[in-house]
């Protein structure tokens, strides 16, 4: 009776199953306690992009809170420079790498190569796909948020009109899973016509030159969805400069998207929680170089907060105030 | 004149000297910098850098530049990653080669796009600017479209077909980097055609002063195309050294490593004007970005600094490059006075 009970609830929640499998393999491993300094290592991708600044530098402040001496490095999206970094942490004797990777399969041998050499990597924003190699692999859960500003969108539509898509990079998994979720919603109302499917590369210039191509074809647009807010901003500029008022939304939560709601020029964004996000990475990574355990299963997905003209002014740098 | 001669030893060893400032100070500066471990770590990171600045020297000092190194090096990356994980399929059966194999077609599918380019620079005549620069865009392409801009994972083949073994270049063999020793090897070869053999002392030449070169018999044309294909080859290898450490093939793996071959080639005293340039000196370059590079990661410097001094040390090296040639000039001068 208790065990249907636990199937039952399980079952709602497809991912929830692997969660338990892999906090089984995870009690199995065996436990690193890292290259003997106290240093912490965080590779993240360039500064440049709020996300990633916000993420690398929670994690530090975090993990200087703990007495960790931190080093923020960046890989630049190569997988190559991510691998040296990794080699880099390695010889400097690093106690944990935090990682935001450069590519669900390139970063697998780097991850091995720490685990080989006793230092626990904890993986943050993205996953990979390899199982208990990662200490923890905490995510954002995309396909939730994507779903969230979807339904925000459809209603700001009301429900008919002609809309366009920018499309991240067509390898990254998160460009996919956001895509999926956008349709699962959109697609059940006949009355909403997509017109253009582009891809802009995660790009905010790109994404400005193809909503400028998009609106040339289709000047009755009325929406877009993009796979993030880079490209949404930049397609706020294009219909800006057209002179025309579109319902934009995307997915991230950056400064960026939340005055471009705030000013009315985009409807809705899912934030993201990067900045709890890293905060969680490096306090695992803590417990974890105590006890041997993190208490949690490998793979943590964490839900998205939906971004919209009620509360876009509480949100800053990926984190919303009450 | 002893004063002038005692700068002109310490300029012509500028590059040693920088690189042994540059050890001692992050030796200072990180705790961890100084040990056997990091520093073949350095030499590791600096191998996929110098062995294309290698291929590049032979370019630059022929008066031309290769602009598609980085493409290359994708390209290579994922024809290994392609042959190993899927193998070639023809007439419906599927062929798997044994690593050897693949690293072969690699290398040549490198030499062959640094065929193309050279045949098209000396056959049409187009700047080498212009021609690796298409070139650039076309490898990448190709490299991407392979699969689809997907990565090839897992890289280690299957028993069964008798493929295992690609991780070797990543790896170490007796706690020595397998990528510090192909450097090594390519290294001293480079160095020793470049300055003992006729054709090296044509690509010189060639650089120097073209006509005077071809009035003097040197197959300008064949040089040349020889040059590009021998930089196709090492970016090709450089590829399979990446694409090994990672266990994985990547398409945009190489990009813009054509700069930080350059970079090298410069650092180490090599003209952009070609007819000047040593393979030692570009391998001292190579050691230079590396040494920054890895020393200022282990220093916990911002990235963004890090792209700053690299610039800095770039036009710097130039800056003294030029002072040197000058100060050279102005000697010859001097001493044919005084002979009069």
């Amino acid at each position: 009776m208790k065990l249907s009970k636990i199937c039952a609830s399980l079952a709602m929640c497809c991912a929830a199953v692997t969660f338990a499998a892999s906090a089984n393999a995870a009690d199995e491993a065996k436990r690193l306690t890292g290259g003997g300094s106290n240093i912490m290592y965080i590779i993240t991708p360039s500064h440049s992009n709020p996300f990633f600044k916000t993420e690398a530098e929670v994690a530090a402040a975090t993990a200087e809170k703990l007495g960790y001496t931190v080093k923020m490095v960046s890989h630049d999206d190569s997988p190559v420079k991510q691998s040296e970094l990794f080699e880099t942490a390695i010889s400097d004797k690093a106690a944990a790498i935090i990682c935001d990777n450069a590519g669900a399969d390139a970063t697998v041998a780097a991850v091995k190569r720490a685990y080989d050499n006793n230092i626990p990597t904890f993986l943050i924003d993205r996953e990979i796909n390899e199982q208990g190699i990662a200490i923890a692999q905490i995510v954002a859960n995309n396909y939730q948020g994507a779903k969230g500003v979807a339904e925000v969108f459809v209603e700001a539509m009301e429900e008919e009109g002609k809309y366009a898509e920018l499309f991240g990079i067509d390898s990254d998994t998160n460009a996919q899973t956001r895509s999926t979720a956008f349709h699962e919603v959109i697609d059940q109302y006949p009355d909403m016509e997509l017109v253009s499917v582009q891809t802009a590369n995660w790009d905010q210039n790109l994404g400005y030159q193809k909503m400028e191509t998009i609106l040339q074809s289709h000047p009755d647009l009325k929406g877009v969805i993009s796979g993030n807010d880079n490209m949404a901003v930049g397609a706020a500029a294009a219909a800006k400069a057209a002179g025309k008022k579109l319902f934009i939304v995307a997915v991230d939560g950056s400064n960026d998207a939340r005055d471009q709601i705030l000013s009315g020029d985009m409807t809705a964004t899912a934030m993201q929680p990067a900045a709890l996000i890293a905060q969680m990475a490096v306090e695992q990574a803590d417990q974890y170089l105590k006890t041997g355990s993190t208490g949690k299963p490998e793979k943590q997905l964490i839900d998205c907060e939906i971004i919209t003209i009620d509360n876009a002014k509480n949100l800053n740098n990926f984190t919303l105030s009450k | 004149m002893n004063k002038n001669d005692l700068i002109m030893t310490l300029l012509k060893g500028r590059t040693l000297i920088v690189l042994s400032l540059l050890v001692i100070f992050f030796s200072f500066a990180a705790d961890s910098f100084f040990t056997a471990q990091s520093l073949l770590l350095v030499a590791k990171h600096v191998a996929l850098y110098g062995i294309l600045g290698i291929g590049m020297t032979y370019v630059l000092v022929t008066g031309g530049i290769d602009l598609s190194v980085g493409a290359v090096v994708g390209v290579a990356g994922m024809v290994s990653g392609y042959l190993i994980n899927q193998g070639l399929t023809m007439f419906g059966y599927t062929i798997y080669f044994d690593v050897p194999t693949v690293v072969i077609i690699a290398v040549a599918i490198g030499v062959i796009i640094g065929a193309v380019n050279g045949i098209i620079i000396t056959k049409f005549a187009v700047a080498p600017f212009i021609v690796t620069l298409g070139m650039m865009y076309i490898a990448r392409g190709i490299a991407n479209l392979i699969s689809n801009g997907a990565t090839f994972p897992n890289l280690v083949g299957k028993e069964a077909l008798g493929n295992t073994g690609f991780e070797i270049f990543g790896r170490d063999i007796a706690g020595f980097p397998v990528a510090v020793i192909i450097l090594i090897v390519i290294a001293v070869i480079a160095a020793v055609i470049l300055r003992k053999t006729p054709f090296g002392w044509h690509i010189l030449a060639i650089g120097g002063n073209q006509r005077a070169a071809q009035l003097s018999g040197v197959h300008v044309d064949k040089d040349k195309l020889l040059v590009y294909m021998f930089s196709g080859g090492c970016s090709a290898i450089v590829g399979i050294i990446a694409t090994s450490q990672l266990v994985a093939s990547h398409p945009m793996t190489g990009n813009t490593w054509e700069m930080n071959a350059i970079a090298a080639a410069v650092l180490g005293g090599t003209s952009l004007m070609g007819g000047v340039g040593t393979i030692v000196g570009t391998v001292i370059g190579a050691f230079i970005i590396g040494v920054i590079s890895d020393g200022m990661v282990m220093c916990g410097v911002s990235e963004f600094w890090q792209m700053i001094i690299k610039g800095l040390v770039i036009v710097l090296a130039v800056i003294v490059d030029q002072y040197q040639r000058d100060l050279q000039a102005k000697m010859a001068l001097q001493a044919r006075n005084e002979n009069k």
